[in-house]
């Protein structure tokens, strides 16, 4: 009995595997509208894959609509089951157009209307890992012909490091047409990686060869699988060969990580020279211990976040008991993704403007006596923290990134994320402009003239008030720049200032105060031994208490930083 | 709408009914809030405070516990861990509370525990938590980590991935639990080569901390995905993430920056709910993965209910500091929830308020439909749940994936799984 039944599922199963033959001649969307209607997961499976080998455009759009719960099966009132995918907007009763999966036209009612359908009414095609993984396999394929160069790569990628001999065949018919010179490595490297499962000796050293040659990082795992391998069949000459391999991935890795660590120490050595200029200049310049520089910092973001709400869709706010809404200009596209540049000279400018009120009502009192000033501002600090809570919430800020700073350039695997090379250009742009500011304007000269000595610069009818005022709105606003650049790597919130305001006096002490050539070189050496030793001791935290200790030794030594200058205004 | 008039009704006179409660002392029945308010936890624990005052007004609309009303005594931990069990001791000794609900961070039950223990208190406890605890004196609604970590594992093999890296931020949450990670990898046949991060051995050799570990507030991870990147070169990788709060923004930002993707190498993280994407960019999140034993996209009547009410009552209440406007519903509220429900139905076995009483009736494995399906307690004070796992949506929504029903909660995991 037991025996009759497998016969008769056995004939069952081999007359749909036949029935499968037969039809081989079907559109993908039928094959596919066939797999929706299987009865057991294992007959589905079987069905997406024989679409292996397909080159059918329809298939992306179609397994993508399934993963994604919008293929349901529509049962017609003769009671006939049809896959339909549901598209196009909805209207009032939340009803869409549907189409049928196996023709790719649309359902027609038995009156020879189209019909239209509602999602919540129906039940999508179920699907399981293990079919999602067979459609993987089938797109994987498919996406090695697809003009997208990223999704062939990776489509590629994935083939090889699966090292299935099954697939050597589509990858070497795409290596005869492929004429990227990018995707054509990724076809060598993945034809060498499944080289190395190959049962033949010779083929094994050459693709060993092949990847010692290639020497790319996703390769290493599978070459310890074939080094273990070769060591336990005895094999010494593939051993050889798959330890030269793996020391030349070895070598390669160290070059990407010691460029990979010199790029990452410039970039947060930018950080810290944006958001450590600005106080260059208040406390390294002026001699005032501005506490507020952070909060500084933060106006810039808010500013950022302001503007781009505004680009957006508004934003409502309720500060103190009032509610009003910002208007919105409700762009999109690249027009919305230019927020950013907007938003640049903005919080530049909402800096300043804080800056200088933060000077006429509370800094101007205090030139003489820096520690009122550190206990004033530390006051201001605390008091603008409260003012983002009341206005913006106690709740971190979302700002999204643009397009053009969320992308990277990876060039021999070192990544250079477009975020960071914007920082280093930023950077640079900034110190040059405060340098031209200082060096090449009338402003500058006053500047400097009153820096050095305050009294001499008043005698000779220099009006010292208002260049201390310009000078601290100039300090301010240079940390709003850095509170825009700030808001596009990490978090927007009432204490956004705080987690900064001690690395910014670090920078600016060890550079040595009041000059900023010192900040400038301190930025980039402090940046360079925090991801050096990061590097090095593969621990975060390790990495900036050893730069701490670092820091206070070099203090001990020379406690005045780098650069030592000469000013009155400081013993003053 | 004429439910919806009595529902209004039902609030407006829970408002009054409050305020004559200290009048009808007999009446009322004391119960303990016990979450920050203030610092840096506040932003999360708010959101528990005011579930537990939603609960409490839906069970009062409903004739109260045998017959009393509940009368909250909410008081502030302010994110201070010494000040939880001063707060603890007030709320037992002072106001002589019932239960207690209460703790987010493990330091702060840690903080809190040997107060309940001295004055046999009762304390639940909602949030995802490291296991190898099991008081008398708290009633772990929490998500366990096989209720959470485990479960995610599981997914990932079952999605063929092959090599995991351990990140996290530095307390004792994410150790622990990547510790029992490492054994429950190790046990289903995981290479420890394929597990990223690093390790740390003490002189004999015995691992005793697994991952990569980054202070609270942490801002540089350029290094860190950097070396995400090279891990997951051979393809088939995946990523758990035991981050905590706002340190998720600057990672997930390089995440993205460094052209790494859900396709690529999913992320899931164990720390962000619907709640934390009031603070987080939602979009540069898409498709990477959460756990947890409820989301708010669960598709129920009970849930669509549950939700629903919550905001219904966010509208009408009256009670000081609640945020009004884009407020969501998230695992840990409806633990806190649940929580509540749990301890009413062993309060009405047990016929009484008395803890001893209390604790042998929730030991008996009662059951609870919450938003998030069945939840029955167990004998070692934590319950059995479902687990689901969800893929974020642009909106800060979870796409449920996959979902486990009834998971035990198991706290003791440590040198369970044995290397195969």
């Amino acid at each position: 009995m037991n025996f009759f039944n497998r016969t008769v599922r056995l004939l069952a199963f081999a007359a749909l595997t036949l029935g499968f033959v037969a039809h081989a001649a079907d559109s993908a969307g039928a094959i596919i509208a066939k797999a929706a209607l299987a009865e057991t997961p294992a007959q589905r499976i079987e069905t997406i894959t024989s679409l292996i080998g397909s080159g059918d455009e329809s298939i992306a759009g179609l397994l993508a609509a399934w993963k994604e719960d919008a293929l349901f099966v529509y049962t017609a009132p003769d009671g006939s089951k049809i896959p339909v995918q549901l598209s196009g907007d909805k209207d009032d009763k939340d009803s869409q157009t549907a189409t049928r999966v196996d023709s790719g036209k649309p359902l027609l009612s038995p009156a020879g209307k189209p019909l239209r359908l509602v999602a919540n009414e129906l039940t999508a095609v179920e699907h399981t890992s293990a079919l999602r993984r067979a459609m993987k396999a089938v797109l994987d394929l498919l996406d090695l012909s697809t003009p997208d160069l990223k999704k062939r790569i990776s489509a590629i990628q994935t083939l090889g490091f699966a090292q299935d001999a099954e697939k050597l065949a589509a990858l070497q018919a795409r290596q005869k047409i492929e004429s990227v010179p990018s995707a054509q490595r990724a076809l060598r490297e993945a034809i060498a990686l499944i080289g190395l499962k190959d049962a033949n000796p010779e083929v094994k050293l050459a693709s060993l060869q092949e990847l010692t040659a290639l020497h790319t990082i996703g390769s290493a795992d599978a070459l310890k699988a074939a080094l273990a391998d070769a060591e336990a069949t005895h094999h010494p000459s593939l051993a050889a060969a798959a330890r030269l391999a793996l020391n030349a991935v070895e070598s390669h890795l160290t070059r990407v990580n010691f460029f990979g660590t010199l790029f990452r120490g410039l970039s947060l050595g930018s950080i810290l020279l944006v958001v450590a200029l600005g106080l260059a200049i208040t406390f390294g310049l002026m001699g005032v211990i501005n506490m507020a520089h952070g909060e500084m910092i933060a106006v810039g973001a808010y500013t950022t976040y302001v503007v781009q709400n505004i680009f957006g869709t508004g934003l409502a706010l309720s500060p103190f008991g009032f509610s009003f809404h910002l208007p919105s200009m409700n762009t999109g596209g690249w027009l919305y993704e230019s927020y950013f540049i907007f938003a640049l000279p903005l919080s530049f400018l909402s800096a300043a403007l804080v800056g200088i009120a933060m000077e006429r009502t509370v800094i101007q009192w205090l030139y003489r006596r820096p520690l009122e000033s550190l206990l004033a501002t530390w006051g201001v600090s605390l008091f603008l923290q409260q003012f983002f809570r009341r206005v913006f919430g106690s709740n971190n800020v979302q700002v999204s990134s643009p397009s053009y700073l969320s992308d990277n350039w990876t060039f021999h695997d070192i990544i250079f994320g477009w975020n960071r090379v914007f920082v280093i250009g930023f950077a640079g742009l900034i110190v040059l402009g405060v340098w031209l500011v200082l060096t090449r304007t009338s402003l500058g000269l006053l500047i400097r003239a009153v820096m050095q000595n305050r009294n001499m610069a008043a005698c000779m009818g220099v009006r010292t008030e208002r260049v201390n005022m310009l000078t601290f709105g100039l300090g301010s606003g240079l940390a709003g720049l850095a509170g825009a650049f700030l808001s596009q790597i990490g978090n927007v919130g009432p204490s956004l200032g705080q987690s900064y305001i001690v690395d910014c006096f670090m920078t600016v002490v060890v550079g040595g105060v009041g000059n900023l050539p010192g900040t400038v070189v301190s930025a980039f050496g402090i940046g360079l031994a925090d991801q050096s030793l990061q590097q090095i001791l593969l621990n975060p935290v390790l990495g900036k208490i050893t730069v701490l200790v670092a820091i206070i030794l070099f203090l001990q030594w020379r406690p005045a930083g780098i650069f030592v200058t000469k000013s009155r205004s400081l013993e003053g | 709408m004429i439910t919806k008039f009595t529902q209004l009704l039902g609030a407006g006179a829970l408002a009054l009914g409050a305020s004559f409660a200290t009048a009808h002392a007999a009446e009322t029945v004391k119960v303990g809030v016990l979450h920050s308010l203030s610092g840096t936890m506040a932003i999360s624990e708010t959101s528990l405070r005011d579930v537990l005052l939603f609960t409490f007004d839906e069970i009062n609309a409903k004739g109260g516990i045998l017959g009393k009303k509940i009368e909250p005594v909410v008081v502030d931990g302010a994110s201070n861990w010494p000040l939880f069990a001063e707060k603890a001791k007030q709320l037992l000794e002072q106001d002589k509370v019932a239960v207690t609900f209460g703790c987010w961070t493990s330091v702060s039950r840690k903080s809190v525990l040997p107060v309940y223990e001295k004055n046999n208190g009762l304390l639940f406890y909602p949030v995802q938590y490291e296991g190898e605890e099991e008081s008398q004196n708290v009633a772990y609604t929490a998500e366990a980590v096989n209720q959470q970590a485990t479960p995610a594992v599981d997914y990932y093999l079952a999605e063929g991935k092959k090599k995991f890296y351990l990140l996290g931020t530095d307390y004792v949450y994410p150790q622990t639990t990547n510790l029992v990670l490492l054994e429950y990898l190790l046990s289903k046949g995981v290479k420890l080569e394929n597990i990223g991060g690093g390790f740390k051995r003490d002189e004999s050799g015995k691992i005793i901390a697994a991952g990569k570990y980054t202070p609270f507030s942490h801002t540089d991870y350029q290094q860190i995905i950097a070396e995400i990147k090279q891990f997951a070169a051979s393809g088939d990788a995946c990523v758990i993430s035991t981050l905590n709060g706002d340190t998720n923004v600057p990672f997930f930002k390089e995440y993205a920056a460094a052209g790494l993707t859900a396709e690529k190498c999913p992320v899931v993280s164990f720390s962000i709910s619907e709640d934390e994407f009031r603070g987080l960019p939602a979009k540069q999140l898409v498709g990477q993965l959460g756990c947890w034993t409820y989301f708010q996209s669960i598709n129920t009547p009970a849930n669509k209910k549950f939700v629903a009410d919550f905001q219904a009552w966010l509208k009408t209440t009256k009670a000081p500091g609640v945020v009004k406007e884009g407020r969501v519903t998230c695992s840990p509220m409806v633990l806190s929830y649940v929580g509540v429900y749990l301890w009413k139905a062993a309060v009405e076995k047990a016929g009484s308020f008395d803890v001893d009483k209390v604790r042998a009736a929730y030991k008996t494995g009662l059951s609870f439909d919450g938003p998030g399906g069945k939840v029955t307690t167990q004998k070692n004070m934590h319950v059995t749940k479902n687990v689901f796992i969800g893929e974020t949506k642009a909106d800060g929504q979870f796409k449920i994936v996959k979902s486990f029903d009834n998971v035990y909660g198991e706290p003791w995991l440590k040198g369970q799984f044995k290397a195969k």
